[in-house]
């Protein structure tokens, strides 16, 4: 290409969020598809910031109060997520262990961690790295939906085993704080924008 | 609008910028099945198929079949000392209801099956009206709609869970796959396909086309 490709706000155009339409920023409602149009997502950083925070502290209890509760010969047993997966590991599930600890430990702490980072390095990351950062965000962007797999696994057991006296299993209550700590982490990613790392770029370029 | 109207889809869009390091692209040159990435970012832009539409009346249509059967027949069974028990699928979201977790009850059965069913219709609805090339008032919203629910859907991971829940009791006792299991494994295949086929940028560029007066 003889002419180097350009950013949109650097002439004066916004995309829209919905349908991806490029307009003048004068325009405040897309004419495609009737979405509000904003240069960059409307207070990017302090909405992903509360979601994290609300994510943060719904861990918590998510971790201390018991995601599931086995009843064997009216005996209840209640189990924590950390506890399902050393009970996993003494029964030599080491595959399925992993799997768990991989989507209710792993995932959730990580995914946490690097929109934390991905906020700070708006303002203060190395700018060359801007493309590593778009990469890693939009891996985190991927696998948010997948920590469900927890609240998942105990909904179907809490339906499928129910042998009246002899075994039941029911869910604890950890499991709506772990739905809110998915939810509140895929409302995080979706504020976030991505844009904000490359404008930082721009700035130092001009 | 002519047939020589409807090969020049593509050539009608515009430029576009990366949603994620916002380089503006000029996508007109895009001929059938070549897709768009940004050069800077790397990010996925878009892709131009001419049979587009016809590929997503075909996934949602049969989606929307398999996602009935899915929750009119018994999903598993569960087998122990004797004794049985039973479960649809409506029922890993209404029995979270008994247990007196309403709120949860409601994302879960959003999440696997009322989102994406709605999805799915609203994805159909749109494909043919597309394909009639004929305007409807409902297309902008319902295309809004359509974007904005589709990151609510869980049916790939509500899959994978049930298959983790397999081996997680499937040494306590006998688990039976019921037709329900092999419908909603098809229904996933076919959500991801749709989701997967379906372009956020052509189908609003032929919205836009079919809104022109």
């Amino acid at each position: 290409m003889s002419d180097k490709p350009k950013t949109a706000a650097s002439q004066g155009l916004a995309s829209c969020h919905l349908c991806l339409k490029l307009v003048s920023v004068d325009v405040h409602v897309c004419p495609r598809c009737g979405s509000a149009i904003h240069l960059r997502k409307s207070n990017s950083l302090e909405r992903t910031l509360a979601f994290l925070v609300t994510a943060s502290i719904l861990y918590i209890p998510a971790n201390l109060l018991p995601i599931m509760i086995t009843d064997q010969l009216g005996q209840p047993t209640e189990s924590t997520i950390i506890g399902g997966v050393v009970l996993l590991i003494d029964m030599g599930s080491m595959p399925i262990a992993a799997v768990i600890f991989f989507a209710s430990v792993m995932i959730p702490v990580s995914k946490l961690a690097m929109m934390y980072y991905l906020c700070w390095s708006v303002r203060h990351g190395p700018p060359e790295t801007a493309r590593q950062r778009t990469v890693f965000y939009r891996i985190t962007e991927f696998i948010g939906k997948w920590s469900m797999i927890d609240v998942f696994v105990v909904a179907i057991l809490v339906a499928l085993v129910n042998l009246n006296n002899l075994l039941v299993i029911r869910p604890g209550t950890a499991t709506v704080a772990f739905a809110g700590v998915v939810i509140a982490s895929i409302l995080a990613a979706e504020s976030f924008d991505p844009r904000l790392m490359w404008d930082q770029q721009e700035d130092n370029n001009e | 609008m002519d047939q020589t109207d409807v090969g020049k889809v593509s050539r009608l869009a515009e430029r576009l910028a990366c949603h994620s390091c916002d380089l503006v692209f000029d996508i007109s040159v895009l001929d059938d099945g070549e897709s768009a990435s940004c050069t800077r970012c790397g990010e996925f832009l878009t892709r131009y198929r001419a049979d587009e539409l016809e590929r997503v009346i075909a996934y949602s249509s049969a989606a929307l079949i398999l996602l009935g059967l899915a929750c009119s027949y018994p999903f598993m069974s569960f087998k122990s000392s004797g004794l049985e028990s039973t479960m649809t699928l409506p029922q890993t979201a209404l029995n979270l209801w008994h247990y007196g977790l309403p709120g949860e009850a409601l994302l879960v059965g959003a999440f696997i099956v009322l989102i994406p069913g709605l999805v799915m219709l609203l994805m159909l609805m749109l494909a043919i009206a597309l394909v009639l090339e004929k305007h409807y008032r409902w297309l902008r919203p319902v295309g809004r709609l359509l974007f904005t629910l589709q990151s609510w859907c869980m049916v790939d991971v509500y899959f994978v869970g049930v298959l983790v829940s397999l081996v997680k009791i499937g040494h306590m006792a006998t688990v039976i796959m019921g037709l329900s299991f092999w419908a909603y494994a098809v229904f996933s295949l076919l959500f991801v396909l749709a989701i997967s086929v379906l372009d956020r940028v052509q189908c609003w560029h032929r919205i836009e086309v079919l809104s022109r007066p």
